[in-house]
């Protein structure tokens, strides 16, 4: 199959321009890589621009509610772990109203490649500041600027236990694309973070320069050095490649199984007794 | 299972007054480690065991854990669904801890009343008085006047209950046995003090209630939740997620233990978002799910409701139903959540509302929810409420028709698009992934028949008419979907829903003026059977436990009830049928 063979019909609503066409064709093309076939292939999502992706992926595409795509992409994995599911959608979608979910999708690990688009804007509702909007962010229209300190997700997910973590740019394609599949391929829960620009509400340069701030991750990286990983995500430059890549040692199977039967039952054992019982049984 | 042949109390002192009786109710107080519910529940098995009904419903505070607890138990020779009005033994075992169950205790002249030899305190002037002297025991060990750990209290209770009531010790010690057969050490150690004071109680005489004698055949107890989880396991339930909340943990609690040996998930998620956002996703893979929660999951579940109804992925949610609005009483019941089950979420969109009237009920409305679900793609939400969730009721045993519901799948080559708006009552066939050639886009946002967005006021128009088709073909299926009390010809009627049930069908039973309407299922409501009923009514009262009058006011909107009276109060303890009395009286003056 063709990277194009991954695509529907529908023509995307993005900008000229637009970052997210460079996910788009960078997924279809890890697509290619890994000979999925689209009826095994789940692409999920919430909203916003990026979340549109979707849509435009030949698979059982689902365009969910704002922030839920990481909760219906575990329920569908849980239930149907040969579909391979992934999880896109933009920095707000995933940092600000859909955070909550991302700490236990890593804990879970279940086997969902989640690829974030992050042009650092809310650019479906028009300009307003998302959580990774920098402090001295440019803006093209007149809304107010956000005060706040951007939040680094990539260090997020390193703190809460994520045993893939890659970063990329939508400008860099073949590299995209490696990171992607690579992720993909991850038996666990795998999170791609794509630097993107939006050419409305960011300046329309706005995706070079952030391409300039880049670096690729050295010869010789360690990516399974944690400590080397959370050095690199502090880094005033961003660093692009496989930050941190755990020894993979529950695959799908065994996370369902973590999940049926997981640690925190312990605290609940026991159910048909009274909950005055304990006392007189210990 | 052995009936109780003899009696274990050989002393012929003691007068067992009333002769046979139908039912007895037992009030067990004590303070946290006690064992209160413990005792309660070993009593319940050995009913159960003899071939006795009976239901148990147990007292919190508001933080669940520790403090006082009580118990009530009622033992019965028919199913019983509500916990009746006198208290014919009272057993507390310090009357400090009385004070907060004030109204759950009310004594008649021949009830039996046991309390610890030490506690010098008098019964408080609300439980009222029995003529029977009371009868005192040291359950407390003391040393210097200090109380210290002694032998367990519940199973010095245990032993004299079972002289109170005449059951046999093998039967305790049996039950003991099949209680604490996987810890040894546990049971010697209560077989020791059970046997202790039961050779005790056999010289103390402690007083006798009317001998009461089951079937003999053995039945089945379970709870509210339990059965509620069971009931989904037969009907085809094979992802379940779920976040914790009083009174509904015990659903998921269940289901950890009993689905995953069927090969079905089960998760306790983050929050009931992501609750029902898992049980969306597996349904989306084809595989049935649901949720159950409390009304604060309820409220942070409406938006996926809406997903469920708009994308129409089947979803499965039981809301346990509490005293709200907020936090409001976790552990005491209401009927209130009915509005945001019927109404909530923007935009419109087609839904089903279903109602739980007891433990047995409460399997069988869990396969119609699947069947419902499943067959109209759309979100099924069951009512049940913390009355039956937290009741360890007795039944008979079950004979479950395993039997998965039906959801129509596409297949290659069948024709129809994910949302053609030419499906027969609104339903397109359900493309599941890993079908070739079947991959859709399933939305949240307006889409067309293709499943691709739209913002075309026309085609909304369509796929709105398309959905709500569901609901008339569901308002079709389920117009017998209720159950009627008492004499067709009788001139007063109730309709009341939910956990109501209990006291109703005994309320009926000894007031023969009355008929009752219970709907089944709440939305769509079954309004041909209900106009059929009411025919040659004199007046009509609408019981319910909510502030607002809920269903009342539902009604109100569905047809003309003007003279309808409204026989409601706010959550709390269960109507008693003295309070029920009192309030028709008040209605239909």
């Amino acid at each position: 199959m063709k990277a194009k063979d991954y695509r529907t019909t529908l023509e995307p609503v993005w900008c000229t321009g637009c970052g997210d066409f460079g996910v788009l064709k960078g997924l279809t093309q890890a697509l290619v890589d890994l000979e999925i076939p689209p009826e095994r292939l789940a692409v999920i999502s919430g909203i916003g621009c990026s979340s549109r992706l979707p849509g435009y992926t030949r698979s059982y595409a689902f365009n969910s509610i704002h922030g839920r795509a990481l909760p219906i992409a575990t329920g569908l994995k849980l239930s149907r772990p040969e579909i391979t599911t992934l999880v896109v959608g933009g920095d707000g979608d995933g940092f600000s109203i859909g955070l909550g979910h991302l700490p236990h999708a890593i804990r879970r690990d279940v086997d969902i490649t989640y690829t974030v688009l992050d042009n650092g804007i809310y650019g479906l509702t028009k300009g307003q500041s998302s959580p990774t909007t920098e402090i001295d962010f440019k803006r093209s229209r007149g809304l107010a600027g956000p005060d706040e300190r951007p939040l680094n997700p990539v260090l997020l997910v390193l703190s809460t236990g994520c045993g893939f973590v890659a970063r990329s740019h939508a400008g860099n394609l073949p590299h995209l694309r490696e990171m992607i599949r690579e992720a993909i391929r991850y038996p666990g829960f795998s999170f791609v973070h794509v630097l993107a620009g939006c050419v409305t509400y960011q300046t329309p340069s706005y995706g070079q320069e952030i391409y300039q701030r880049c670096d690729v991750l050295p010869q010789g990286y360690d990516s399974s050095n944690l400590t080397a990983a959370i050095e690199a995500a502090r880094s005033d430059r961003f660093q692009l490649g496989i930050l941190y890549r755990r020894d993979p040692k529950i695959g799908t199977e065994g996370a369902v199984e973590m999940a049926g039967v997981a640690g925190v039952w312990k605290a609940h054992a026991g159910t048909d007794r009274g909950i005055e019982d304990v006392a007189h049984e210990e | 299972m052995t009936a109780p042949a003899t009696s274990t109390t050989p002393e012929s002192n003691r007068s067992r007054p009333g002769g046979e009786t139908q039912s007895l109710v037992l009030a067990l107080v004590g303070s946290g480690g006690d064992g209160v519910a413990l005792l309660g529940d070993l009593l319940l098995r050995m009913a159960a065991q003899q071939g006795l009904y009976g239901m148990m419903v147990q007292s919190y505070g508001p933080q669940i854990r520790g403090g006082e607890s009580a118990v009530i138990l009622r033992v019965s020779r028919a199913e019983v669904q509500y916990e009746g009005d006198q208290t014919d033994v009272l057993l507390c075992f310090r009357l400090a801890d009385l004070k907060r169950f004030q109204g759950a205790v009310k004594l008649h002249p021949e009830s039996a009343v046991i309390l610890e030899q030490t506690d010098t305190a008098e019964l408080p002037e609300w439980t009222g008085r029995s003529d029977r002297e009371t009868f005192r025991y040291p359950f407390a060990k003391l040393e210097n006047g200090i109380e210290v750990v002694g032998d367990p209290k519940n199973m010095m209770a245990l032993a004299l209950l079972c002289s109170v009531l005449d059951w046999p010790a093998s039967l305790a010690r049996e039950t003991l046995g099949h209680r604490f057969g996987h810890r040894p050490e546990v049971l010697s150690k209560n077989l020791a003090a059970f046997d202790k004071a039961h050779n005790q109680a056999t010289q103390t005489a402690p007083p006798a209630m009317p001998i009461f004698p089951g079937t003999g055949k053995g039945l089945f107890a379970e709870t509210g939740n339990e059965a509620v989880a069971r009931g989904a396991i037969a009907s085809g339930l094979r992802f379940f997620a779920g976040y914790p909340i009083t009174p509904s943990s015990e659903v998921m609690e269940t289901l950890v233990e009993e689905l995953p040996p069927l090969g079905g998930s089960v998760v306790q998620a983050e929050d009931e978002i992501s609750a029902l956002g898992m049980v969306i996703g597996a349904s989306f893979g084809g595989v049935p799910a649901m949720t159950a929660t409390s009304g604060p999951g309820l409220s942070l579940m409406t938006e996926m409701m809406g997903l469920s109804s708009m994308a129409e992925i089947p979803a499965v949610i039981v809301d346990c139903q509490r005293a709200g609005p907020a936090t409001g009483m976790p552990s005491r019941t209401e009927q209130a959540d009915l509005y945001h089950a019927i109404y909530a979420g923007h935009g419109d969109f087609p839904r089903a509302v279903l109602g739980v009237f007891d433990v047995v009920h409460a399997r069988s409305v869990m396969y119609k929810a699947f069947h419902l679900s499943e067959r109209y793609q759309l979100p099924v939400l069951v009512l049940s409420d913390a009355y039956i969730a937290q009741r360890r009721q007795i039944r008979d045993p079950v004979t479950e028709r395993r039997e998965a519901p039906h959801r129509d799948v596409w297949s290659p080559g069948m024709g129809p698009a994910r949302f053609d708006i030419g499906g027969e009552h609104g339903v397109t066939p359900f493309r599941v992934p890993g079908s070739p050639e079947g991959t859709y886009l399933a939305a949240g946002i307006e889409h067309n028949q293709e499943g691709n967005p739209t913002a075309d006021g026309t085609i909304h128009q369509q796929m709105n008419q398309k959905r709500f088709r569901k609901l008339g073909a569901i308002e079709q299926d389920t117009k017998d979907w209720f159950r009627t009390l008492g004499a067709p010809s009788a001139p007063l009627g109730i309709v009341a829903w939910g956990s109501q049930y209990g006291i109703l069908r005994e309320w009926v039973a000894s007031h023969p003026e009355y008929r009752v309407f219970l709907p089944e299922i709440l939305h769509p409501y079954p309004l041909g059977a209900f106009e059929a009923w009411r025919k040659n009514l004199k007046s009509l009262a609408i019981v319910e436990m909510s502030f607002q009058g809920q269903l009342h006011h539902y009604l109100s909107g569905l047809t003309d009830i003007r003279d309808a009276r409204s026989v409601t109060r706010s959550g709390g303890p269960p109507l008693k049928t003295s309070e029920l009395k009192r309030l028709l009286e008040e209605a239909m003056r």
